[in-house]
């Protein structure tokens, strides 16, 4: 422990560093699969779970994956209706979602640093935070050794995967639980809001002429890295918070984009 | 090699709306190339998707060599409509026609390589699925479907993409694999000459309107003043 005392940079660097692999990564699937507005209603599921999980005296992390999970099924069944306006349905939900977490703050009488949550608080990050980055980045690290062809099928041809046999229920809800780990994961990093920016900004970059999703995955998740260490040397070379910095390099990333595939 | 048998399949979204598909049968025998025709709404992707057994019909019965459908999936391949896959996916011709044996046997590259010779596009292995023809498309998903290690093929509006020689090449594929055994159900939008390529047709309209050679057919459908009455 001493050692990390007296070198107090290294944990916030390590977890920047795995989030800024681990967000675009999962970003990269997410995408090709057309799932980043349920991604948004997971995000803000989290924060009523933190709250409700402090009040009892749990770990935040298991009430806001928790609640996350809650997003994620309500998000699948909301998909798999596919009415004319569920896209709408999502986005009040979203609201509600985060309008009901900053209200539970106040009526549970419980004390949470809501900027932090927002748009995270790296420098103060601690060894718990670097594991739960480390277990999101483990569970990631197996859905795609177990099922990265079937999510690739899920992906391209979601009926025709159905039909071969894969489960898809099951597979997209395994997505939106290592999604909902991801998010929590991130909070201590960019915060659940920013981590939007880092689940996407890579990923445009990455999926450029890309032959497969793994390619695109690599690439992504190098360019994540890049763009978190950059984020991060500049905050503590300006004293600025890393979370916003990351956000704000991830726009300023995208004149990289080509006008053209 | 199998042949199909659906007999008085009824179908319904919904309770409270009048069925999809109305005591539809239909026996397609093995090694046979049979065409599915009818306009927008007659249930065309309705019946293909009974017979995979993605769905289960109300009422009737669908059987694959005198055995349930549902014990015997494994014998029949679905190749969806073209507008219902993500063709911006970030993965190449060959990956994508791999992916065809997903949840069954790993292929070899020989079964690849055959594939897509058998659709004429072994020339595109390497190539990014976007940056085909929407005819090219089509083939990679035709040699896709044909990595499964079925018996039965059920082709959703193959042709929706080809322009009138491509259609001609994609026909002449389609009946070489009928004439190898395989039983081949093609839905199509086309009544015209092209149905004669089919050793069978089959007219739908919610309930069967008519079903026999492509002639008996044509007859069939002008008799009941069909044809002059939808166009």
């Amino acid at each position: 422990m001493s050692f990390f005392n007296t070198n107090w940079w290294i944990i916030p660097l390590l977890i920047t560093s795995f989030s800024g692999i681990l967000c675009p990564a999962m970003g990269t699937v997410l995408i090709t699969h057309k799932r980043l507005l349920q991604v948004n209603l997971i995000s803000h599921c989290v924060l009523p779970g933190l709250a409700l999980a402090m009040a009892l005296g749990l770990d935040p992390s298991i009430g806001g994956v928790i609640s996350g999970l809650v997003g994620a099924i309500a998000a699948e069944s909301l998909t798999n209706k596919k009415n004319q306006n569920y896209e709408a349905v999502m986005n009040t939900i979203l609201a509600g979602s985060m309008g009901l977490g900053v209200l539970l703050i106040p009526l549970l009488g419980i004390r949470i640093d809501l900027e932090a949550v927002l748009f995270g608080d790296l420098l103060t990050a601690n060894l718990s935070d670097l594991l739960r980055t480390l277990i999101a980045f483990s569970v990631f690290i197996c859905l795609m050794l177990f099922g990265y062809d079937k999510l690739v099928h899920i992906g391209l041809d979601p009926e025709g995967a159905a039909s071969s046999g894969v489960n898809v229920s099951f597979l997209n809800l395994a997505l939106g639980f290592t999604t909902a780990l991801v998010i929590v994961s991130s909070m201590s990093a960019v915060g659940v809001i920013l981590v939007i920016a880092l689940l996407s900004t890579p990923t445009l970059l990455g999926l450029q002429k890309a032959r497969s999703l793994w390619i695109a995955m690599v690439r992504s998740s190098i360019f994540g890295l890049i763009l978190s260490l950059i984020g991060f040397s500049l905050a503590m070379f300006l004293n600025l918070p890393p979370g916003p910095l990351i956000s704000v390099l991830c726009v300023i990333s995208l004149i990289l984009l080509p006008n053209n595939r | 090699m199998s042949s199909l048998i659906a007999e008085n399949v009824t179908y319904s979204y919904s309770s409270n709306i009048k069925p999809a598909l109305s005591k539809v049968s239909l026996d397609l025998e093995q090694g046979t190339l049979t065409a599915l025709v009818g306009p927008n709404g007659a249930g065309k992707s309705t019946l293909l998707s009974l017979l995979q057994g993605s769905s289960t019909p109300d009422q009737g019965e669908i059987t694959v060599d005198g055995k349930p459908l549902r014990n015997n999936r494994s014998q029949v391949a679905l190749m969806p409509q073209r507008g219902k896959l993500n063709w911006n996916f970030p993965i190449t011709v060959e990956g994508l026609v791999s992916l065809g044996r997903v949840n069954h046997s790993r292929s070899t590259c020989c079964e690849l390589e055959a594939a897509l010779q058998r659709v004429g596009i072994s020339h595109l292995a390497k190539r990014r699925l976007d940056t085909l023809s929407g005819g090219q498309q089509q083939r990679a998903l035709l040699a896709k479907t044909l990595m499964n290690p079925a018996k039965i093929f059920l082709l959703d509006e193959p042709c929706s993409a080809f322009d009138p020689p491509a259609k001609e090449d994609f026909l002449l594929i389609i009946r070489q694999l009928a004439d190898s055994g395989f039983t081949v159900f093609v839905s199509s939008h086309d009544w015209g000459t092209s149905l004669n390529a089919y050793d069978k047709v089959v007219a739908l309209d919610k309930i069967v309107l008519a079903s026999g050679s492509p002639r008996e057919v044509q007859e069939k459908l002008s008799s009941i003043n069909y044809l002059r009455w939808k166009l």
